[in-house]
């Protein structure tokens, strides 16, 4: 399926004073499109939650934004590394391996994956030690 | 609301561009040397005002000639006004100078917008979810604008000065023709009258500007008392450092603060807080733009007007108050596709632009000159800094 419009940013390792910065953009991007603000929000607490965990789980990476054809939103975070060792507890909710650098800024409190999947219409993670893959999805509800 | 009551006064404007620039909705633009407010998105927050140098932008509210209109005037007065009073006897003394401008009543309602924060947390107890103040209009219609998927947090109350009004009308239903002037203390309060904007649905029927009136209310300040009893809960609700703070409220003042923090709740990141309270105005409504008192000094006033004698927020009927206001909520009727096709037009033209956001040519940024490109209401070649550039190169 062709992409409509596309976008990509790179997420720097360990650079907090950036984070948020491409979820802003995200919003601000389709925000301009016209897309419907219940699947603005939803996208909002999607990508703010993947792109810190980017930021504090893996060694940055590549996030890129698509909307498709079918008027899909396809948003993949795509990192080189390290890989979730346990991906089915990463899923459970609570379970944390955040550091303390990042628990002390707030972060880390269990909840990023189970919520990602909670407000995305699709949800598919890959995970290696080559590095983590998250393909979100959103439509507008009918 | 979708009138702006920003006036351009021509002759004054020097097209310096600052007030295009400081519209947080890009609500202005310069269009044949003159200055074009689309009253449909201006949040009425004053930030032009501010800005312009020149005095080229005025607000404008009713006049006094309208007091002989009625049979019956009364003048309300916010708490934001009255804390620029150093004490109760000041505060006397300035509702008799009110007064003496020709109303049969002078009437404070800081018992009112005491109850309307009280209410706003009953709502918030009863609400799971984060309930936003919504008694500053500009954050109403900054939410509206910029933020939509935070609308229904907004919490579902009518203004104070409404609620005032309303109540003084039912006390005064037998003395004829009553009407009601609200002395405003910021642009976006004048903007709730019946006049000078014909906006029906309010009950305050005059809107007056402070600073406008300011200079008649002076000539009478030591003329003569009226009694005065102030509720402090009002008082304080006008200022972000005065106000009761429970743990779990959030407070802000000033507009970068403000976006920020509503990034911040659209990310999900702030759930952990029951109430923000925003103020669009540094020091919040006694920072309002049509005061003449610096707010530094004047919140220091809010404890001393309350600490002889005060009253207590007034019971009003809460069940009254839901229908207060309406949720524009436009529907785009275009189709995604065709709102993609638009976007890619813009960003076409937008890549053809300098990108130095200049407003040179009269809109704000590059983006909004590129959109009105695809438009057909602007040329590529009105762009200031392309044409020097190609005369360069000729």
């Amino acid at each position: 399926m062709a992409s409509l419009l596309h976008k990509e940013y790179e997420v720097v390792r360990d650079d907090y004073s950036l984070a948020g910065k491409v979820s802003s953009d995200i919003k601000r991007t389709l925000s301009a499109v016209g897309i419907s603000p219940a699947v603005l929000r939803r996208i909002a607490v999607a990508s703010y939650e993947s792109e810190i965990n980017m930021i504090i789980h893996a060694w940055g990476g590549v996030i890129t934004l698509d909307v498709m054809e079918d008027g899909t939103i396809q948003i993949v975070f795509k990192d080189p590394g390290p890989g979730i060792a346990d991906l089915e507890k990463a899923l459970t909710p609570g379970w944390s391996t955040a550091s303390e650098k990042a628990r002390n800024m707030g972060f880390g409190a269990g909840m990023g994956l189970p919520n990602i999947k909670r407000v995305s219409d699709e949800f598919d993670i890959q995970s290696s030690e080559a590095g983590t893959t998250l393909t979100l999805g959103f439509r507008e509800q009918a | 609301m979708n009138g702006s009551v920003v006036t351009y006064t021509l002759e004054r404007c020097v097209k310096c561009m600052r007030c295009v620039q400081a519209c947080p909705t890009s609500a202005l633009r310069m269009e044949d040397n003159r200055v074009i407010i689309d009253g449909h998105h201006c949040l009425n927050c004053g930030k032009c005002m501010r800005a312009c140098h020149s005095q080229g932008l005025l607000a404008k509210g009713s006049t006094l000639e309208d007091i002989k209109n009625y049979d019956y005037t009364v003048c309300i007065v916010p708490g934001a006004l009255i804390s620029s009073c150093r004490s109760l006897d000041e505060a006397e003394n300035l509702f008799y100078a009110i007064r003496e401008l020709g109303f049969d009543e002078v009437v404070d309602f800081t018992d009112i917008e005491g109850q309307m924060m009280q209410e706003t947390r009953i709502l918030a107890e009863a609400d799971e979810g984060l309930v936003i103040s919504s008694m500053c209009p500009v954050i109403n219609k900054l939410i509206e604008e910029r933020y939509p998927m935070l609308v229904n947090h907004l919490a579902p109350l009518n203004y104070p000065s409404e609620i005032a009004a309303r109540k003084i009308r039912e006390r005064l239903k037998d003395k004829g023709d009553v009407g009601i002037f609200h002395l405003c203390e910021c642009e976006a309060k004048l903007a709730f009258a019946k006049y000078p904007y014909l906006n029906m649905q309010y009950e305050v029927d005059h809107a007056l500007a402070t600073v406008d009136i300011f200079p008649l209310i002076r000539e009478n300040l030591d003329k003569g008392r009226l009694p005065v009893t102030l509720c402090r809960e009002g008082l304080q609700a006008c200022n972000p450092t005065m106000m009761l703070q429970m743990p779990d409220d959030l407070i802000a003042d000033g507009f970068d603060k403000i976006n920020d923090i509503l990034d911040m709740t659209e990310f999900g990141l702030l759930e952990r807080f029951r109430i923000l309270h925003l103020f669009p105005c540094f020091n919040g409504c006694i920072g309002g733009h049509l005061l003449w008192g610096n707010s530094y000094l004047t919140k220091n006033n809010i404890d001393a007007l309350t600490s002889e004698r005060r009253k207590q927020p007034s019971e009003i009927n809460i069940e009254k108050l839901y229908s207060g206001r309406i949720i524009s909520g436009d529907e785009d009727p275009r189709t995604l596709m065709e709102k993609l096709a638009f976007f890619q037009k813009v960003n076409e033209q937008l890549e053809l632009l300098p990108g130095y956001d200049c407003s040179a040519c009269g809109m704000q940024t590059c983006r909004i000159m590129a959109e009105a490109i695809v438009n057909g209401t602007k040329k590529l070649e009105d762009c200031h800094i392309l044409h020097s550039m190609k005369e360069k190169d000729v």
